[in-house]
């Protein structure tokens, strides 16, 4: 573990948070044509923080401070643009309001959710929302961004540059009437992407794509403490993360190589997210709509409520999976239907159901397809079929851990011949 | 107790791209060790000098010439001091030992002050 892996470890991002907030809540005032000066005023506040204090001690009301640090910056640098460009330095729009103190919990959110719908805004490009989201309302760095998708720091700050220009151009606002769902749709399907590629399995470094995890479950839950957001389906997506944030950290050996779900340590899942993920997933059900991320949120339950592996009920897991699909086809859902109808029915029935779907280019360009079916033909002990499939699906992924996988899976069949 | 004076020097960083986290470890590792000092009853006082440099006076003869900082010849700053109780000079570099300036590229000069009296 580096010395910077040990930081992350163990810090609660506070400052991060922190970074985000005061973003929030600066544009809200200064307006989004100033979004770089003020996350410069930001770092600024921060880095002033970061010299002061360990001389002067920490003020009494941090935020505070910091928030009045970065608007007094704010203020300074549009000063002087104004006296570049001849301005009457008094024709400078400077909000008077009251400072961070007294400033409500509830308005605090509120410039954040503002912030999440803008970062998720029609025009800026889809690619690029989840990266600007962490920048903006998350307070991450390039770097942090960068690391995180193992991007180099160049690419992803010029998605960022892109991205912001559109930025500058939009309304902050919380969008009403029809507009909101359709607006908050692509706000949770930035959050649902971001928690999936923190989940994913990958190279890279853990501790960074953990963060991901844990932000779009932060930032889920400012959306769920505004009343106009607090929706049955954030809450559907809210115990979805949680369900399969609680068994995160046991989808890895010691070695770090993966572990499917029947070989994790149901012991390591952690309890107390499995339980606030239950109490989201029952105020989910409050509404009398249904969307993937209820269905999705239904099958992480039936997951996490399994005594163990043998005692899942797969058939309830079928029936979701069918409910997806009748939605929309995905090979991913397929798959994972197909493992559940294997546990369920039996290797045979799931192994018929593949073959019926060795016509579709979309199923078997997929890596996962092979690594389904080599699965089931091993089960059956058709090990040579197995490894066949096997040395396939190790043709179509370019992803370390999951062809160090396939390479173990190969190697046991080997052994048994 | 005799008091010692520490001298923090640094060198000039460009912060800009230092995450959240790294300054939120940083602030909470040296507010560690004064917290601690000044639970044992050995920290007198700390300040923080400003960036900018200051200014250099000289006197030439009877007349003086001032200069603003920054200074391109000063590669290095002091950021700011920390004045400390200590019995002993010995004392005193084992307290700056453990200051995390020195763990960031930075060195402390430790002087003891002459008493008043």
């Amino acid at each position: 573990m580096s010395a910077e892996d040990q930081i992350r470890d163990s810090i609660d991002h506070l400052f991060r948070h922190r970074a985000g907030q005061m973003v929030s809540v600066l544009v809200r005032q200064f307006g989004v044509a100033n979004i770089e000066l003020v996350e410069d005023a930001v770092q600024d506040a921060l880095v002033s923080a970061m010299k002061k204090w360990p001389y002067s001690g920490v003020p009494d009301n941090q935020s505070a401070w910091l928030i009045q640090t970065a608007k007094n910056r704010v203020i300074d640098q549009l000063r002087r643009d104004a006296k570049s460009d001849s301005i009457d330095a008094n024709d400078i729009d400077i909000p008077e309001e009251r400072e961070a103190e007294t400033r409500f919990e509830s308005e605090l959110t509120e410039d954040q959710v503002r912030m999440m719908f803008a970062c998720c805004n029609p025009a800026i490009p889809a690619d690029s929302r989840v990266a600007l989201t962490l920048k903006i309302v998350g307070g991450f760095t390039v770097s942090e961004i960068a690391r995180a998708y193992l991007a180099n720091d160049e690419a992803i700050a010029k998605m960022l540059t892109r991205a912001k220009q559109r930025f500058r151009t939009i309304d902050l606002e919380i969008p009403a009437g029809i507009d909101l769902k359709e607006r908050l749709d692509a706000v949770l399907r930035v959050l649902y992407l971001m928690f999936n590629e923190g989940y994913s399995a990958s190279e890279g470094s853990d501790l960074f794509r953990q963060d991901l995890c844990e932000e779009a479950i932060r930032l889920a839950r400012i959306l769920l403490g505004h009343p106009l957001t607090s929706m049955p389906l954030v809450h559907a997506l809210t115990a979805l993360f949680l369900f399969q944030a609680a068994r995160l950290t046991t989808r890895i050996d010691a070695a770090g190589d993966l572990l499917l779900l029947a070989d994790q340590d149901r012991s390591q899942w952690d309890r107390g997210m499995l339980a606030t993920g239950l109490d989201h997933f029952r105020l989910a059900a409050s509404g009398n709509e249904l969307n993937d991320y209820h269905i999705e949120a239904e099958i992480a339950s039936l997951h996490a409520l399994a005594p163990d592996y043998s005692a899942t009920d797969w058939e309830g897991i079928i029936g979701c999976y069918d409910a997806l699909l009748t939605r929309r086809f995905s090979p991913v859902v397929t798959l994972n239907r197909l493992v559940a109808v294997g546990e369920s029915r039996g290797a045979e029935a799931a192994l018929d159901e593949l073959s019926g779907l060795a016509s579709n280019y979309l199923m078997t360009s997929f890596n996962l397809y092979h690594v389904t079916r080599a699965h089931f033909l091993a089960k059956l002990g058709r090990h040579r079929e197995a490894a066949d499939s096997y040395a396939k699906a190790a043709e179509l992924t370019k992803n370390e851990t999951v062809l160090r996988f396939i390479r173990r899976k190969i190697e046991m069949l080997k052994s048994y011949e | 107790m005799p008091n010692y004076l520490l001298l923090l020097h640094e060198k000039p960083s460009d912060f800009s791209g230092l995450s959240a986290d790294a300054i939120q470890a940083v602030i909470a590792e040296y507010v560690a060790w004064s917290q601690k000092l000044a639970g044992e009853g050995k920290l007198v006082g700390g300040q923080k000098l400003k960036d900018e440099g200051g200014k250099h006076l000289h006197g030439f003869g009877g007349e003086f010439r001032a200069t603003d900082g920054p200074f391109s010849e000063t590669k290095e700053v002091i950021g700011g001091i920390f004045t400390i109780d200590a019995g002993s000079y010995d004392e005193a570099v084992e307290i700056s030992k453990d200051c995390p300036h020195l763990k960031y590229g930075g060195w402390i000069e430790v002087r003891e002050v002459e008493p008043t009296h």
